[in-house]
């Protein structure tokens, strides 16, 4: 059996979150939802997980601190002069050198991160996607078994969801 | 707070009339600003021609315009991550309708500073000395030096000032592409841009996350960065320079100045954007409340000094801190200390604070004594050194003066390129704003 899917629109968060709830309750999918602005209510009723971003941002700082610190001990090391009465490898000016360094790759491991995880850039064209969910609607595309897509279109309605049928 | 009344559409529409083809005047202002570059460009290329002579650094005062526009860059550039990261994790919801414009200022304050050092070198290309690649005599760079630190913190706030930018306009360029007509050139180039963007509810879920941690990472790197460009001189071993409260006080003189930059861009784009129901004046008098406290805490810096100077017994520091307000360069000292401390006191009243034309005008006398306050910290401190035969004074030539007008009208041009092209406010900030209930992404 086929699998249709419905996109309703809506005009602000609580009815598009009702119509999630009422959607999952009724046994149907919840395959996406868009929005203009973060939703923590819509996070909350597709019971999201937290983003494991924070790993790659970790992963990043870390190795950026070590990255930094034994880079600014290897030049000085290539060059074994003492400086202002210096150590040639002197921790506290090699600290600053780690400290930025940390930064930078935690933020590369941020973005790293992102991009991995909320799979950007991504240029294909989303055949479900309406335009209006960037600007003021909340779009919830639920999928259900053919033959059922009145019934979830006839939910979304009731909801107040503009709604478009789409097949698989 | 902006009108709280505004919707989602009416935001949108505000911020989305703004990028509609620009009027003459628009391109006049353009063509101005250009000329400015090109004449600090002339006059760049005729120092490199000629020879670093052309400026007015000699013994003993080396260090003169080109490092002075140096710090009140970086200064400038300061207040745009205090308002996007800072005031973020603060959860202060004012600095939703001006923290997009605040970014924009860093980035390119950051860029227009970043060109001071090669300016100075003289030789530019000789930068490569700088980058930790073994040149030719297998010469490495040498990390225990604190204009080491400097190339190392201005390149990561750089790189991690831009990438914040963009990161937290991907929504924002993904509205101007779905509102875009199909088939436009303007739809190609925001397709690309907003790198498929959708508002999917998994992208917002890692992007929020995302926005968090870059908020979380900005904040120390924003005091880190200041910090480091106080040690160029709190290392040297100079009277009025070797002081442990330079980097507090110059973190905090970054903010003054860089508050004031928001009001000096914030007032014009809000009277030519038709943007008053988004900026509106209790946002600009929450920037002004601010620079009252930075203002106090420059206050309290400067005293310190010359208590310090009192205090430590030190001839060399007394005599430098008893020739900043009355010797050669006293005029700068004062106009500083006016400008800096005594004219935002004027915050305090409530009718000054809420009127567009004290704003504007107070946030340029800010500018003016910041730019002041470095003039006085760095030429004044070499000028008088511990020998006295060593002395001598040093003003700045006409070349320095044309590159000066270059590195401004650099900024303002690249500011008003992108206030005309691009979103000059968050929408999606906007509407988590406007939104009853929503929260801020991150």
């Amino acid at each position: 059996m086929g699998k249709r899917f419905v996109m309703g629109l809506f005009e602000n968060e609580n009815a598009a979150v009702a119509a999630v709830a009422a959607v999952t309750e009724k046994a149907w999918n919840v395959e996406k939802t868009h929005s203009p602005i973060p939703s923590s209510a819509l996070a909350e009723a597709l019971k999201l997980k937290k983003s494991r971003v924070g790993y790659f941002t970790l992963a990043g700082g870390i190795f950026g601190f070590f990255f930094g610190f034994v880079l600014a001990g290897f030049t000085a090391t290539r060059w074994d002069l003492i400086v202002s009465g210096k150590p040639i490898v002197a921790l506290v000016p090699f600290f600053i050198v780690g400290f930025e360094f940390t930064i930078l790759f935690a933020v590369f491991g941020n973005i790293i991160g992102m991009l991995t995880q909320a799979r950007l850039p991504n240029w294909k064209r989303d055949r479900f996607y309406d335009e209006r969910c960037s600007g003021e609607h909340f779009g919830v595309l639920a999928s259900c078994p053919e033959g059922e897509e009145k019934n979830l279109a006839g939910l979304l309605t009731a909801h107040g969801g503009e709604v478009t049928v789409h097949d698989a | 707070m902006a009108d709280s009344y505004l919707s989602f559409k009416e935001i949108d529409r505000t911020v989305l009339s703004t990028l509609e083809p620009a009027t003459r005047r628009y391109w006049t202002a353009v063509v101005l600003l250009a000329g400015g570059v090109m004449l600090g460009a002339a006059c760049w290329a005729y120092q490199i021609a000629t020879g670093i002579g052309v400026g007015g650094q000699n013994n003993p005062v080396a260090w003169g315009t080109y490092l002075i526009n140096f710090v009140f860059w970086v200064g400038i550039a300061h207040s745009g991550t205090l308002i996007s990261a800072i005031l973020h994790l603060f959860r202060a919801g004012w600095r939703n309708p001006i923290a997009r414009a605040a970014e924009t200022m860093t980035v390119f304050a950051v860029c227009t500073a970043g060109l001071f050092p090669f300016i100075h070198l003289g030789r530019p290309w000789m930068v490569y000395y700088m980058i930790p690649v073994p040149t030719q005599r297998t010469l490495w760079p040498n990390f225990q030096s604190p204009l080491m630190f400097d190339v190392v913190a201005i390149s990561t706030y750089l790189t991690v000032s831009s990438l914040f930018w963009y990161t937290g306009m991907l929504p924002d360029l993904a509205i101007i592409r779905d509102r875009a007509p199909e088939g436009s050139i303007r739809k190609k180039i925001f397709t690309i841009l907003a790198l498929g963007w959708t508002g999917a509810h998994e992208q917002w879920r890692h992007y929020a996350r995302t926005y968090l941690f870059f908020a979380a990472l900005a904040t120390p790197l924003v005091i880190s960065v200041h910090s480091v460009v106080s040690w160029d001189f709190a290392l040297g071993v100079v009277p009025g320079w070797h002081t442990t409260i330079f980097a507090p006080y110059f973190v905090a003189g970054a903010i003054h100045s860089g508050l004031a930059m928001v009001l000096t861009l914030m007032i014009p784009l809000r009277r030519i954007f038709k943007y008053e129901r988004i900026i509106t004046v209790t946002v600009l008098e929450n920037v002004a409340k601010t620079i009252i406290f930075t203002g106090l805490i420059v206050a309290f810096a400067y005293g310190t000094e010359f208590f310090i100077a009192w205090y430590s017994h030190n001839a060399a520091e007394a005599a430098i801190f008893k020739w900043r307000p009355t010797g050669d360069y006293r005029i700068g000292f004062w106009i500083m200390v006016v400008c800096n401390t005594l004219v935002p006191l004027l915050f305090f009243f409530r009718k000054i604070r809420t009127s567009l034309g004290w704003l504007f005008g107070i946030s340029i006398l800010v500018n003016i004594g910041m730019w002041f306050e470095r003039f006085v910290i760095i030429i004044t401190s070499v000028a008088h050194d511990f020998i006295p035969y060593a002395w001598g004074n040093y003003a700045p030539t006409l070349v320095e003066f044309g590159i000066m007008v270059g590195s401004f009208s650099l900024f303002f041009l690249l500011f008003i390129l992108f206030v005309k092209h691009m979103p000059s406010v968050s929408m999606t900030e906007m509407k988590e704003l406007t939104h009853p209930g929503g929260q801020e992404h991150g």
